[in-house]
């Protein structure tokens, strides 16, 4: 291959009546043996002063041969047969789709002149590049390095343009695996993060893992190639992990295992517990109603309970009074009601509503509390995301993998609602939160009922950049996705497609060439289309600096799920090294689980320094076990999910 | 038909409509002297082989406009160019290229004046031929073969300048080798010709010749035809002529006089085979003009644009 740099004369425009030159195409040749191809960036300079930029869109190559009869007459039938001592003429002929004209008006056909390859300015010019990433207050985050012909140029998206307010989102699509999406928005993090300018203020990301162990090693560093690396340089990025992750996940059923891939010693005393309560739900009952059936009754009866009667003193009709605070309580309330409906004889309404609706709520409710067990405690006890005290550059890893679909949907909910009410009264703690949902055809897909989690990321995708609630989305397939909710990412990235997929209307914008190019990127090369002109670029980007998923789980296999006394043993002494196990065995020996689930939750969210003295005071003297009435009715424990890795 | 003429031991052509009659052959004839033999006689090649490794071709054009005239005299502005191209392995490149521009006319019949004006011009003046009574069209004729003399001339330059500067190198040149001057026996240059206005054989040996199989040359003779020397010569027939005309596929070489002509005739012949592939189609001179030539025509027609 020939090394020619940028600025170095590699072709000429041609132009006849049948091909002509037009203001937004034109043809040029190269010699045979050139440093171009398909997304490369070249120049057109006119004698007049005018300057043509554009992208490579498709080659041709072709001889002086007329019709390939002349080949079957020359070689006299015998394709095995002596060679031609002469090889035909050959041209290489190259169209080129514009992206720049300077001056901009008047748009003219390209110039017939020389075609050179694009400088690092030149690929800023073409880009528009120039407009963010120089001036008094620059706005530019690299994204990747656009290479062609030796040139190595680094490409900047506009912040104003990724995380608002002019245009905010983005959202990346390409087959599993070899488009390397997650890949790459956690590169396109860590780069944000770096070089957000401060002018534009502090941003955090909040992240949901939701496949396996993605993002469960954020903050640890890898190695890297020696390829990568320069990529960085060229970026001017550091390669290193994240520094500030924080790291929550619910416990599985059992309570006391945290259900996360990020489980080995080592690691597992820095993931918090994800422990939320009646009120956190009740509050976001949206969800657990649209689902199936949208009910005017069952609204109210829900809207009922959370004005009326949940934290609050409510006396019934039977005499009974109830202060609910916890699943269990509102279990004695339904009891409370049934029973009493049942003694009165004629139970078919109680307070206006039916008793159907009353029983329909309750397997509702119950039901999350069954479902997502790990999630939400029976008893009132609730460890949440710092709300308020979010810090610059940090990421708030959700795991919410080891889920059920019903639960992802209610942390989403409630997550994402409780960050947009923060960034609208302006008390988050930052002033962006960039919200990384992987897999975003599960979450908002095209078809399918109307569900509160996609109104709700359509409401992120239509409102979030004014508020600073950015939403950065990966799925394989962009089509299952709903339409208005990638149609409103301000920036579109592609790794490798899928050929059917390229097949759809939405892509005909695209030359044949760049289709095939797009269905056979290698991992680490992708696409971002230029808007106005939705012409392709391609860019190469780095691995990001953390430990990716698979390889995490290698270096720090995580644990088997403990026994109870042991995994409270062992995140104990996760928390405080100091701790002797022994000491901790022998005070919660004999001790109820949900008084020792309820002190170690208190611990894990206080952080004391004295993690012994805490959890020992939070556990309290020992009582007399109570009669386990309360527990009468708890419906036994769905089974953690097996396949962490299944999506 | 085919079968009448077939029958009577005829052969059978094309039948290609016709309308014109062809224009006057200049000169029809010439003579010529056995070298290889007492008689020409067809003689197998035994099929093409490989060309010699160092092998270049040359090719020249010219072209002409009628400027205007100082009363009947013509003022004809010439272009000739020549380029030899030289082949490393299966590519063609350009090894030299010559071009020039310049003036003819025949001073004789100009006044002073008319000369000094035409000094003036910026180019050289080529003196051509007068002919003793004006005439508007053979006047012309006159300046064009000046025209044609100046690119045999450019020719022979690049000719002798590809001979001395690589020696060991082959250079097949398109036509005649009447116009590049003398060249030693054993000179590695071949004039392959493609027209074949004037015949140097007659009787039985002219219709040995003109009847070739294909992969056949005849044996070597001497043209001694005209003012330009001996050269030594053979017939080649690169394609079957049956089903088109006697002249189909057919070519003249020429080599310097020599022994050299003779030993390696069926040689040249045979790598001259080779160079039927690749096909110069679509040019209607397909089945004479090998592609390397066509090649030169190509770069110096490209070379030439739009000269006028
Ligand atoms: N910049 C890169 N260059 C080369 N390989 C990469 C790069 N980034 C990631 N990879 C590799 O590509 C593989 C897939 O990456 P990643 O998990 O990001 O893909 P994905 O598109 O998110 O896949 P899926 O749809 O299955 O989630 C990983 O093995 C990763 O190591
Ligand atoms: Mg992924």
């Amino acid at each position: 291959m020939i090394r020619l740099g940028g600025g170095s004369t590699i072709g000429r425009v041609v132009a006849t009546e049948a091909l002509p030159a037009g203001p937004h195409q034109f043809h040029f040749w190269t010699a045979i043996d050139t440093a171009i191809g398909i997304g490369a960036i070249v120049r057109v300079d006119a004698e007049n002063g005018r300057t043509v930029y554009a992208v490579v869109v498709d080659g041709r190559a072709y001889s002086d041969l007329a019709t390939p009869l002349h080949e079957v007459v020359a070689a006299e039938g015998d394709p095995a047969g002596d060679r031609a001592p002469t090889r035909r003429t050959e041209i290489r002929l190259w169209t080129a789709a514009v992206l720049r004209h300077e001056p901009d008006e008047p748009i003219q056909p390209v110039p017939l002149a020389d075609v050179l390859l694009a400088t690092e300015q030149d690929v800023e010019a073409a880009l528009r590049m120039d407009g963010y990433v120089r001036g008094e207050q620059p706005t530019g985050i690299p994204i990747g390095v656009y290479r062609a012909g030796g040139l190595a140029a680094p490409v900047y998206l506009d912040a104003d343009f990724l995380l608002g307010p002019e245009s905010a989102h983005l959202n990346i699509s390409g087959v599993s695996g070899l488009a390397t999406k997650t890949s790459a928005v956690e590169f396109l993090l860590s780069s944000i993060f770096q070089r957000l300018p401060s002018h534009k203020g502090s941003v955090a990301a909040l992240c949901f893992n939701v496949k396996g162990p993605d993002l469960c090693f954020l903050d640890q560093p890898t190695e890297l190639t020696e390829a990568d690396e320069e990529l960085y340089s060229v970026m001017g990025l550091a390669p290193r992990p994240f520094e500030k992750v924080h790291y929550f996940a619910p416990y599985k059923a059992d309570g006391v295992n945290l259900n996360t891939l990020r489980s080995n010693a080592a690691l597992v005393g820095d993931v918090q517990p994800l422990v939320w309560g009646l009120r956190e739900v009740l509050d976001y009952h949206e969800v657990l109603l649209n689902r199936d059936d949208i009910d005017a009754k069952a609204d109210a009866f829900l809207d009922f309970l959370a004005d009326r009667v949940v934290d609050k003193q409510f006396r019934d009709e039977w005499g009974n009074t109830h202060r609910v605070g916890s699943f269990a309580d509102l279990q004695l309330l339904f009891k409370a009601i049934f029973d009493g409906l049942e003694a009165a004889g004629r139970g078919d309404s109680w307070r206006t509503h039916h008793i159907a609706t009353i029983r329909k709520v309750r397997n509702r409710l119950l039901n999350i509390s069954t479902r997502c067990r790990g999630l939400v405690t029976d008893d009132g006890t609730v460890s949440d995301l710092p709300f308020g005290r979010f810090e610059d550059r940090s990421v708030y890893v959700l795991d919410v993998a080891g889920m059920d679909q019903l639960g992802q949907d209610l942390v989403f909910t409630r997550v994402v609602t409780r960050l947009r009410e923060h960034l609208e009264r302006g008390d988050l703690g930052v002033d962006h939160v960039v919200v990384f949902v992987d897999e975003l055809n599960k979450y908002a897909p095209a078809d399918g009922p109307d569900t509160y989690v996609r109104k709700m990321l359509l409401d992120i995708s239509e409102r979030g950049r004014y508020l600073g609630l950015v939403l950065f989305a990966a799925q394989q397939f962009r089509s299952q996705v709903h339409r208005r909710v990638v149609g409103n990412a301000g920036t579109l990235v592609f790794g490798r497609m899928d050929m059917d997929e390229l097949a759809m209307p939405g892509y005909q914008v695209l030359s044949p060439a760049t289709k095939i190019k797009l269905a056979t990127l290698p991992p680490g090369a992708l696409v971002v289309p230029r808007p106005p002109f939705s012409q392709p670029l391609f860019v190469r980007v780095p691995r990001p600096a953390v430990l990716q998923g698979p390889a995490g789980v290698k270096r720090f296999p995580p644990a088997a799920d403990v026994p109870f006394e042991e995994a409270v043993v062992r995140q104990l002494t996760a928390m405080d090294k100091r701790i002797a196990p022994a000491r901790i065995r022998d005070c919660i020996a004999g001790r109820r689980e949900d008084d020792v689930r309820r002190a170690l939750l208190a611990t894990a969210r206080t952080r004391p320094d004295d993690v012994e003295g805490y959890f020992k005071a939070s556990l309290g003297p020992a009582v007399r076990r109570e009669a386990a009435g309360r527990d009468q009715d708890a419906t036994t424990p769905l089974r953690s999910v097996e396949d962490p890795y299944a999506t | 038909m085919a079968d009448a003429l077939r029958s009577a031991g005829g052969t059978v052509g094309a039948g290609a409509l016709l309308t014109h009659v062809a224009p006057p052959v200049a000169s029809p004839f010439g003579t010529a002297s056995h070298v290889e033999g007492e008689c020409i006689l067809a003689i197998d090649v035994g099929g093409p082989a490989p060309p010699p490794e160092a092998v270049a071709f040359l090719d020249g054009i010219q072209r002409y406009a009628v400027e205007g005239r100082f009363g009947l005299v013509p003022v004809v502005r010439g272009y000739a160019a020549a380029a030899v191209l030289e082949r490393e392995g299966t590519e063609l490149g350009v090894a030299r290229a010559l071009q020039e521009e310049f003036l003819v006319v025949a001073r004789s019949r100009l006044t002073p004046d008319q000369e000094a004006a035409l000094e003036d011009v910026d180019l050289p003046i080529v003196e051509c031929d007068a002919a003793e009574r004006s005439h508007p069209i053979l006047d012309v004729q006159l300046a064009a073969k000046a025209v044609q003399r100046r690119r045999e001339v450019v020719e022979a330059e690049l000719a002798a300048a590809h001979i001395e500067e690589a020696p060991g190198s082959w250079l097949v040149v398109d036509g005649s080798l009447g116009g590049i001057g003398a060249l030693e026996d054993g000179a590695r240059v071949v004039g392959l010709v493609k027209s074949h206005e004037t015949q140097f054989l007659e009787g039985a040996d002219l219709e040995v010749a003109l009847t070739l199989p294909e992969g056949h040359r005849t044996s070597v003779f001497a043209r001694t035809a005209g003012a330009r020397g001996r050269v030594f010569s053979f017939y080649l027939r690169l394609w079957p002529w049956q089903e088109h005309d006697l002249l189909h596929g057919l070519v003249r070489i020429e080599r310097p006089p020599g022994e050299a002509a003779v030993a390696e005739a069926s040689e040249v012949s045979r790598w001259l085979l080779a160079e039927r592939a690749p096909l110069s189609a679509p040019d209607g001179r397909w089945d004479r003009l090998i592609y390397p030539i066509r090649q030169v025509e190509t770069f110096l027609r490209a070379q030439a644009g739009g000269w006028w």
